[in-house]
This record gives C-alpha cells, sequence and structure tokens, in this order.
C-alpha cells in the first residue's frame, strides 16, 4: 500500500560510551525516566506525528529490544498496514554483510521501503530524548521544494565543535555543512533527524554503495555528496528539549532534567504523550518511614528510605533507613537498609546491600569524582563500597570507562 | 475442550455506593490505585488459564466497555473466542427496562451464548469481587470432590451487603445457604462458582420452565439436596465491593503489606488497563507517608495514609489523609482533606476543607469542583 511518508530508525548501534549499561542490549532499549526505554521517545513520536510504518535497523544485541517492540501495539503502530517492522541484516543469495554504516543500513533495506512507495522517508536515531512532531518537518522539507530537509537547533557557540553544524542563507536553506568544526560559522546544529524525498534519497545511496571508500554514512557521506551536487537542501529549526544520550553523563543529566519540566522536558504533558510498554504491578508504595522529594516513582516500587533527587523505576525497593541521592534506578533495583547510594546509575536489577556506600558527592570525593556505575544485575554484598566514579560489571568487578 | 469458561456478572446494582456506583456498575469502580474492580475476576480466570471470558452487562456499563475494551490487556482479544460482552436484549426477543433479577434470569438471556461455550467448565464470577482466586487450583479441586457445583467462600469476619452465606458439614459439603441474611451466619460466598456447562445449562433450562429467576435460591437452596454442592475455602484477601463504606474500608487495608503481597502475587500478576502516564513526581515539597500511587501523580503537598489513581495532583500546601482520590483529581494549594473519596477529575478548591470520619467517608461525585 502506498505511504506518503515512512520512517526509519538506526537502532543498530552498539552505544559503546554507556559501557556496562549496554553490555546485553543496544543502546535504544537503555531504560530512561522511570518507566520508559530510550526508543520509546522516536516511536511515540512517530504515532503522535501521523506515522504509521516505521522500520527499526537493529544489529547489535537485539535480543531486548526486539522482544520489547514486539507487535508494536503500545505505540499504536500495529495496524493491518504498515506498523513497526524490526529490520536486522540479512542473507541474500550472493551474501550479505553486517550494517556498515548508516546509510548502509538503509541501502540495505530498498525494498522494504520500496514495498510501501513513499513520497518521503524520515531517517530517526534511536538515542535522543525530544518530543518532536515530525509532519511539521515535513511540511517544511514540502515548501522548502527540498530533497533533503536536516533538522536542526541553535546551540551555545562554546559548545558547536561538538556538533555537526549548519551554515544557512536567508530562507534557512543549507549552504554548507562541517562535521564537528573547530571554527564555527554558525551554531546551528543538526540533531540527525532527516526528512528526505525517496526518489532522491534512494538515488544518493545507490551511488553511495558504489563509491569505494565511503564510509556509508549520513552525515560523513549522502549529506556532503547532495550538497556538492547543490540539491536543495532545507534547514528545520528546532526549540524544544532535545538530548543525546549517548553518554553516561548526558544519560543522566537527561533523567534529572525530567524531573524539571523548566529544562524543556516534560514528560507530563498530555498533548504529546510518550507510550511505554507497561507491566503488570500494583502501585507505587511510600512507608511511613520514607522520606521523598523532587523524584520520580514508578508502580511496583516500594520505598522505606530517603529518596531525593532521583529517578526511580519500576519494581524499585528502598529500604528503611536507606539513602537515595542524585541517581537513576532502574526497574528491579533494590537497595537494603541503611545503604547509601550518591550520583550513581544503577542497572536493572542490582542488589545493594545492608550498609554498602555507593558513589559519592563532588563535595566530599577530592579527586576524581565521576559517576558511579553498576551493570545490570550486579549484587554488591553488605558491607562492600563502590567508591564516587567507578564502573562495575555484572560480576561486581571494577571496570574501566 | 477442557479448561475453564468464564462468565463475570456486572448487572448488579448496588445503591449504598451513592455516587459512585450511580455512574457506572460496581465491576469498573476503580480500586486499589490502578484497578477497577473487574480486573481482579478477569486475571483470576486468565491466570488459570481461561481463554474465553463472557461479560453480562445490564446498565450504566459505558464505563466497563471503556475499560475493557477488545480485551486485550488481559490478552482476551483473540481470533477465536476471548472477550464476549454480552449486553441486554441481544439474545431475547423482548424489549424491557427492567434490570436482572437473578443470575438464572441473565443467564437465559444469553441462553444462545451458554451453548456456544466450547469449555466443559465455566466459572461464574462477580464484577465487584476483588480476590487474586487460584482458579486452576479450585478447578482440580471440583474435579477431586466429584461436586456438581462448587462455591468459593472465604472464613473470615467481613460481612457483605447482600451476600449469601453457607454452612457446611462434613467433607466441606454445602448443608445450608442463606441468601442476603440479616445476621450472617456461616462462610462468606464470594460469587464465585464452578459448575460444568452441560449441568449449567440443564439447570437454566429446568429453572426458566419454572419461572425461577434466582440461582441463589432457586439453584442453590432450593437444592442443595439434590445437588453435591461444595466448598472451597479461600484464606487470603477477598473484598466484595458493594457499599462505599465497604469500599473505604478494604481499600484502607491495601495499606497493609501482607495484604498487597497476596492480593498481587507475583505467580498471579493482576492486569489492568494503561493509562499511558509518565513517572510519578514528588516535589520539593512533598511529605508522603505510608500511601498508594499510582502513575503520573504529581504531589508537592502531603499525603497520608492515602490511596491515589494515576495523574493526581496535590498542590503545595493541601493535606490529604486517609482518604482514596481517583483519576486526575486536583487537590489545590492549601485545601485539606480527611476521609474523603474523590471521584475522577474532581477539584478541591484552594484552602478548602473537607473531612468524612472513618465510620462515614464522605464521597465527591465525579467531576464536582468543590
Amino acid at each position: 500500500m502506498k505511504k506518503e511518508c515512512i520512517a526509519m530508525l538506526l537502532a543498530g548501534g552498539q552505544g559503546s560510551r554507556l559501557y556496562v549499561l549496554t553490555g546485553d542490549m543496544a543502546k535504544p532499549a537503555v531504560p530512561f525516566g522511570g518507566k520508559y526505554r530510550i526508543i520509546d521517545f522516536p516511536l511515540s513520536n512517530c504515532t503522535n506525528s501521523g506515522i504509521d510504518t516505521v522500520g527499526v535497523l537493529t544489529q547489535y544485541r537485539p535480543l531486548e529490544l526486539n522482544s520489547y517492540i514486539g507487535s508494536g501495539q503500545p505505540w499504536d503502530l500495529d495496524g493491518s498496514t504498515g506498523g513497526v517492522h524490526i529490520l536486522p541484516p540479512y542473507q541474500g543469495a550472493k551474501g550479505g554483510t553486517w550494517y556498515k554504516g548508516t546509510a548502509n543500513a538503509i541501502y540495505q533495506n530498498l525494498g522494504f521501503i520500496d514495498m510501501h512507495d513513499p513520497e518521503y522517508v524520515v531517517i530517526l536515531s534511536g538515542d535522543h530524548i525530544y518530543k518532536m512532531d515530525y509532519s511539521d518537518m515535513l511540511a517544511r522539507h514540502k515548501a522548502a521544494n527540498a530533497a533533503c530537509t536536516i533538522s536542526v537547533m541553535e546551540v551555545p557557540w562554546a559548545e558547536a565543535p561538538r556538533f555537526g553544524i549548519m551554515s544557512v542563507d536567508g530562507d534557512d536553506m543549507i549552504t554548507e555543512f562541517a562535521e564537528k568544526p573547530k571554527e564555527p560559522k554558525s551554531n546551528l546544529a543538526s540533531m540527525g533527524i532527516y526528512v528526505f524525498s525517496w526518489k532522491a534519497l534512494r538515488q544518493y545511496l545507490i551511488d553511495d554503495e558504489h563509491t569505494p571508500g565511503s564510509e556509508n554514512d549520513f552525515g560523513k557521506n549522502i549529506i556532503p555528496s547532495m550538497l556538492g551536487n547543490q540539491e536543495r537542501m532545507a534547514a528545520y529549526r528546532f526549540a524544544g528539549y532535545w538530548k543525546d544520550v549517548g553518554t553516561l553523563e548526558s544519560l543522566w543529566d537527561a533523567n534529572m532534567d525530567m524531573l524539571a519540566p523548566e529544562s524543556g522536558l516534560d514528560l507530563r504533558d498530555r498533548s504529546w504523550p510518550i507510550y511505554a510498554r507497561s507491566i503488570s504491578a500494583p502501585p507505587a508504595f511510600l512507608g511511613g518511614k520514607s522520606t521523598v522529594t523532587h523524584s520520580a516513582v514508578n508502580r511496583g516500587s516500594v520505598l522505606e528510605g530517603l529518596v531525593e533527587n532521583s529517578v526511580l523505576s519500576q519494581n524499585v525497593t528502598v529500604g528503611e533507613g536507606a539513602t537515595v541521592r542524585y541517581s537513576v534506578l532502574f526497574p528491579g533495583v533494590e537497595v537494603a537498609p541503611g545503604a547509601v547510594v550518591e550520583y550513581a546509575i544503577l542497572g536493572e536489577g542490582c542488589k545493594i546491600g545492608p550498609g554498602c556506600r555507593v558513589g559519592g558527592t563532588p563535595e566530599n570525593t577530592p579527586e576524581g569524582w565521576g559517576l558511579t556505575v553498576l551493570a545490570p544485575g550486579c549484587q554488591l554484598p553488605e558491607g562492600k563500597d563502590a567508591k564516587a566514579g567507578i564502573m562495575l560489571n555484572r560480576n561486581g568487578e571494577e571496570v574501566s570507562k | 475442550m477442557n479448561g475453564l469458561h468464564g462468565i463475570i456478572f456486572t448487572y448488579e446494582r448496588r445503591g449504598n455506593l451513592q455516587e459512585l456506583g450511580s455512574i457506572r456498575s460496581s465491576a469498573s469502580i476503580p480500586f486499589g490505585g490502578r484497578f477497577r474492580a473487574v480486573d481482579f475476576a478477569l486475571s483470576s480466570l486468565v491466570n488459570a488459564g481461561a481463554m474465553d471470558v463472557g461479560i453480562i452487562l445490564h446498565g450504566h456499563y459505558q464505563s466497563l466497555l471503556d475499560h475493557l475494551g477488545t480485551g486485550k490487556d488481559w490478552d482476551l482479544s483473540r481470533k477465536r473466542g476471548g472477550l464476549r460482552l454480552l449486553p441486554p436484549f441481544n439474545y431475547k426477543g423482548e424489549w424491557g427496562a427492567m434490570p436482572y433479577r437473578g443470575h438464572i434470569e441473565a443467564l437465559t438471556a444469553v441462553r444462545t451464548y451458554l451453548e456456544e461455550i466450547r469449555q466443559d467448565y465455566v466459572v461464574m464470577m462477580d464484577g465487584d469481587l476483588v480476590a487474586n482466586l487460584p482458579l486452576s487450583d479450585v478447578y482440580e479441586n471440583h474435579l477431586k470432590s466429584g461436586a456438581d457445583i462448587t462455591v468459593v467462600c472465604a472464613n473470615d469476619s467481613f460481612m457483605t451487603e447482600d451476600g449469601t452465606y453457607f454452612q457446611v458439614g462434613e467433607g466441606g459439603r454445602v448443608a445450608e445457604v442463606f441468601v442476603s441474611p440479616h445476621t450472617p451466619r456461616g462462610l462468606r460466598g464470594l460469587g464465585t462458582y464452578v459448575v460444568s456447562k452441560k449441568l449449567l445449562l440443564e439447570l437454566v433450562d429446568d429453572c426458566a420452565a419454572k419461572d425461577q429467576l434466582s440461582w441463589r435460591g432457586d439453584v442453590l437452596q432450593a437444592r442443595k439436596d439434590q445437588l453435591n454442592i461444595q466448598s472451597y475455602i479461600w484464606k487470603g484477601y477477598a473484598a466484595q465491593i458493594r457499599s462505599v463504606q465497604e469500599y473505604y474500608d478494604r481499600s484502607m487495608q491495601l495499606l497493609d503489606p501482607a495484604i498487597r503481597a497476596d492480593l498481587f502475587c507475583a505467580q498471579r500478576p493482576v492486569r489492568a488497563k494503561n493509562a499511558d502516564l509518565s513517572s510519578t513526581y514528588i516535589g520539593s515539597g512533598g511529605k508522603c507517608v505510608n500511601s498508594l500511587f499510582g502513575d503520573g501523580c504529581s504531589i508537592e503537598g502531603v499525603v497520608e495514609n492515602s490511596i491515589l489513581f494515576p495523574g493526581v495532583t496535590v498542590e503545595a500546601g493541601a493535606v490529604v489523609r486517609n482518604c482514596v482520590i481517583f483519576k486526575d483529581s486536583i487537590v489545590r494549594k492549601d485545601a485539606q482533606l480527611s476521609y474523603i473519596i474523590a471521584d475522577k477529575d474532581v477539584e478541591v478548591l484552594p484552602g478548602r476543607t473537607l473531612m468524612g470520619h472513618v465510620t462515614y467517608p464522605i464521597v465527591l461525585a465525579k467531576g464536582s469542583k468543590v
């Protein structure tokens, strides 16, 4: 069935800068904000924007992600035409390869896109936290009669060298693109969200595939070669909250932002819901001796201790006399009575024994302060500590960041 | 076909539920911070492997229909079987506004549906029963005991409105049945019955021929000597939500961890519709103790010994004590509530004070502005 616009979601990245958190799962499957996974954001944006066909390109440790997406029903992406499709690399008659780059991943799925015969394709990443109406971006793309539209946001000039920077003319048409420039000419950063006219992109993908030495990457190859060929490239200015949560620090930051809607990340706004697969669990219980402030709590949790400035996922328990401050606890974490957790990210099912100390505040850590990160399933027995800034794997052994 | 078929009765009106029950059938009363009463019967059935469940409806069932949808939250949205909604007037030719006067009348009205049941055994339940019953165990006992009918009972001191009570003799066989007695005696019936499809059809036809309408009176009571009626005693939590006081007392029991562990046991998850709200946020001024919170609440005030459903807002300076607050209600700043049951979308304006008593909780009707 012909579709006007479909979305392709790049979810194959390993997320190596999330270290132990992505040891067993792809980055888009990492929990966020107490009840979500990162991928809930682009999927919900799609469904809220009226895009009902989404291809999810997976490659690295896809089990968790695939089982999470399932039929796509939580995002209303289980329609009889379209819906969400998991697209792993595959073998053809002449063999096959892993996805070599972002552009190659789309190239390998030309057949999937052609099947839907769209006018436009939206390319999305699976590691961004933001709410965006893609239909508005598509309207901009059509109005500009562009071959490609790239969503951009203004960043502080000092930070511009960390991004892909776009220079634009008076009509916000892109004139130049520089990947991480030392001396940026503009402060408009690419957000890694693209709308392409499919006919144009299709040809560029084929050409790119046959270009020796190409890295088959959108930012490095496709966009520069389109610019080089004088294609019409529009910028779409986005002003809301957007964060790449590819690092431990940015993941922690974004979780803290969620607690303060002033940050721009207001998840309680009902006009643009973010959907998630739900679990069966009773409501959260805050016990008689609990003190919980400026924190997010979720169903299945039983809290008896002190919780401050933290994001607690589903089925978390915090025992009596325990303290959790400035931390992000993934689903099923147990903090035993008397334990202290500060400035930490605790992976799914971590068990912190009675009296353990995990992490520390910047003030109390003279040198080498950083977030303390525990891999999913890590168990800290009674009396064992995890110093500020260290990272422990599933077996409780220290690993380097 | 082996296995169980579920039938849930939701037609009964309970006047003592006041405004909580006047806008919805008691099966769809919100309970326990994120559930509706019917979730417990549905989950008990599904957890026992029942794949087909019929819901008998009569009057004020819009709220229940909204909640049930296609049944997908209980895995009952199936190609074959699954959830079957049974509104009145669908099977009987005649029209009428009278509610069903008994289970038998309700079953007679859906006689064609009964014939199509593909399982050999049927579990009949009430939509207002809040209990996480191990129905596969009840079923096994039914088969083992050779009973014609098994009734599930609670052996506790709780009473319920319009209850059914059983006196049992040797080996658990029901010796006497009391319907809606003034002074309850014996075991409290939980409105849950296991019976073979074959016997159920015979009983329905026989009763219909004799113009008998009541399952409790005309079957259990009248035929207790001819039929082998066995009891199954459930020792866990079992509430029947039939009056405001009962609703309040039984809700507050959930603040006890042992009761929650029993009602929400991990082996038999209670499934419910998902509200798609974000995490609950407790603000810097929030002071929450001994309370349950659904998703998406926003708390800046004091909440003590209370149950809050999803999306409830308690503003700074407001105090909510010993209350049950339904979905999306708002308690504005400096308002004070105690012993209040606030239905959905209630707004309590700044500074207002409302107090009920533990023996007289006050209901605020849906959408009211105080």
